[in-house]
């Protein structure tokens, strides 16, 4: 035995919190699993003991691309539990601000991390080489998302303004005037960039699963509505725990969600857009036809078109809400905390949202429970592409990869950090 | 909340030196870390141990030296500066 000591100077780096492996055998698609490595944060256990008012703060640190839908979410619920109605003005202003949200997490995806698997660039940097007006367009839609939610919540990132009853304050009119104006030019833009999206080679392919989203009377919905999905659900979402489950499975550290008794099924922007299309406003489903868009779109590489569909929504219901706002009489309305348990769903950018409280008579959070979209879209993801795989099995696997990759990124996969993008093996058995 | 992800890459690279030198084991690792790495000392050799257990870096002496230099370029950084083989012959 000899001792040796070797030089390294190796730089370590984070290189990803998720890998998705792909396991062929015999020419067959013998497994798919997409693994969850980073470790599990235990929100759900530290919010337990804390304040019902400090729910909306705690839980916006679990994403810094969607923070709004967790408080969100966390409101709605605490609302529920204490049985409080929120006036007209704030439930705009809670719109206003997810329109901000959507607009910033739509517009990072669908320019810095999906054009460049369309365009053929390994990211965005190198496609800004050759489109620089593309990555400069997509950077200042996504500052005008930022600008609403800075302005509506003090910054842009983990923002904290929003209250259980409403806003710590809220704005005056002409604070919003000058925003509504440069929202204008976003819209326009925005409008060309869902034309653009038609112009992006587009594989053919369908995947059929159940999709699940808020459906409201009226609304393409945000915060407000029942959960419906294409075959058949609907529910309040106080009977979430009754038909959704969530699994342990020994592959990831996040949980799978699954409907009982059937299996996987999609949120987000594809299930919202299939089952609320007619809730649209009738110049963005004039868009939609005019690009050519299924009344049902089950092609997950159409998603960038759907992204930037709601995209242009966000902006017109922006600039709409800020046209109609007449500031609240109070920021917020008075709550007294009771012994509850509360619900809500609400549509992050990635998908429908679930939280759930319990508390105690003086407010004090007893339980919690979080399901966020990533996790409840993990089997359909899986699903998806074991079914794409499978009449591919004989590429080349470089192209294999890089197909599956764009694939994956289909659903915009949120692991804490999207931007640290998944690692994507396949291995080959004879 | 990236450590986890960090060590595994580490973990990969120590197991692929140690593949290049027909090593049987790994027996030291001499890191550096930089005055902004989201690591200290303790923080960073717990994590060590955790991600070593099992691989070929199981119970290697690790050797750390902490930055406080907060303008040195390389602040954020964690580098390995060298390893301790054991090499068969």
């Amino acid at each position: 035995m000899t001792n040796k000591t070797i030089k390294v100077d190796y730089l370590a780096r984070v290189e990803g919190e998720g890998a998705m492996v792909v396991r062929i055998k015999n020419g067959r698609v013998a497994d798919v699993k997409l693994k969850i490595f980073e470790p599990p944060r235990f929100f759900e256990a530290f919010l337990r003991g804390r304040s019902y008012m400090e729910a909306p703060d705690i839980t916006a640190r679990i994403c810094g691309i969607c923070p709004v839908a967790y408080q969100m979410s966390a409101v709605h619920a605490m609302e529920d539990a204490l049985a409080v109605a929120i006036p007209r003005s704030i439930r705009e202003l809670r719109r206003l601000i997810y329109c901000g949200e959507w607009i910033e997490s739509h517009a990072l995806h669908i320019f810095m991390l999906h054009a460049p698997d369309f365009l053929g660039y390994p990211d965005a940097i190198r496609m800004a080489k050759d489109h620089p007006k593309l990555v400069q367009q997509g950077l200042e839609l996504k500052k005008l998302g930022n600008e609403i939610i800075s302005l509506l919540a003090g910054r842009a990132i983990h923002p904290v303004n929003v209250r259980v009853g409403g806003f710590y304050r809220v704005p005056a009119r002409q604070e919003l005037a000058p925003l509504a104006e440069r929202l204008k030019h976003g819209c326009d833009a925005c409008r060309d960039d869902v034309r653009w999206t038609r112009t992006l080679p587009m594989r053919e392919y369908s995947h059929d699963t159940e999709f699940v989203a808020l459906r409201h009377p009226t609304e393409y919905p945000m915060n407000e509505g029942r959960l419906v999905s294409s075959r058949g659900l609907d529910i309040h979402a106080r009977e979430y725990d009754a038909h959704f489950e969530e699994e342990h499975v020994a592959h990831s550290n996040a949980l799978h969600s699954v409907i009982k008794g059937r299996g996987a099924y999609l949120t987000g922007p594809l299930a919202r857009y299939n089952l609320n299309r007619d809730r649209l406003p009738a110049s963005v489903q004039e868009v939609a036809r005019e690009v050519g868009l299924a009344a049902t779109c089950r092609n997950p590489f159409e998603s960038i078109i759907v992204r930037a569909l709601e995209m242009l929504y966000a902006f017109e219901e922006a600039i709409r809400v800020i046209a109609e706002y007449e500031p609240p009489e109070v920021p917020a309305v008075a709550c007294e905390p009771r012994a509850a348990t509360g619900t809500a769903c609400t549509e992050a950018p990635r998908g429908s949202l679930y939280h759930r409280y319990t508390i105690d008579a003086k407010g004090i959070i007893q339980d919690a429970k979080i399901v966020p979209p990533t996790s409840q879209n993990q089997k359909a993801i899986e699903d998806d592409l074991r079914q794409y795989v499978a009449p591919r099995v004989d590429m080349p696997t470089d192209q294999l990869r890089a197909e599956c990759e764009q694939a994956i990124r289909n659903y915009d996969p949120c692991i804490s950090c999207a931007t640290h993008f998944l690692k994507l093996e396949v291995e080959r058995e004879p | 909340m990236h450590e986890v992800s960090l060590m595994r890459a580490l973990m990969a690279k120590l197991e692929s030196l140690a593949r290049e030198q027909r090593a049987k084991r790994v027996k030291g690792v001499r890191v550096w870390l930089g005055a902004l790495s989201h690591f200290s000392a303790e923080h960073f050799r717990e994590h060590f141990e955790e991600a070593s257990r099992g691989t070929t870096a199981h119970d290697a002496a690790l050797e750390i030296e902490v930055s406080t230099d907060l303008a040195d370029p390389r602040a954020q950084d964690v580098i390995v500066r060298s390893i301790d083989v054991e090499v068969a012959g």
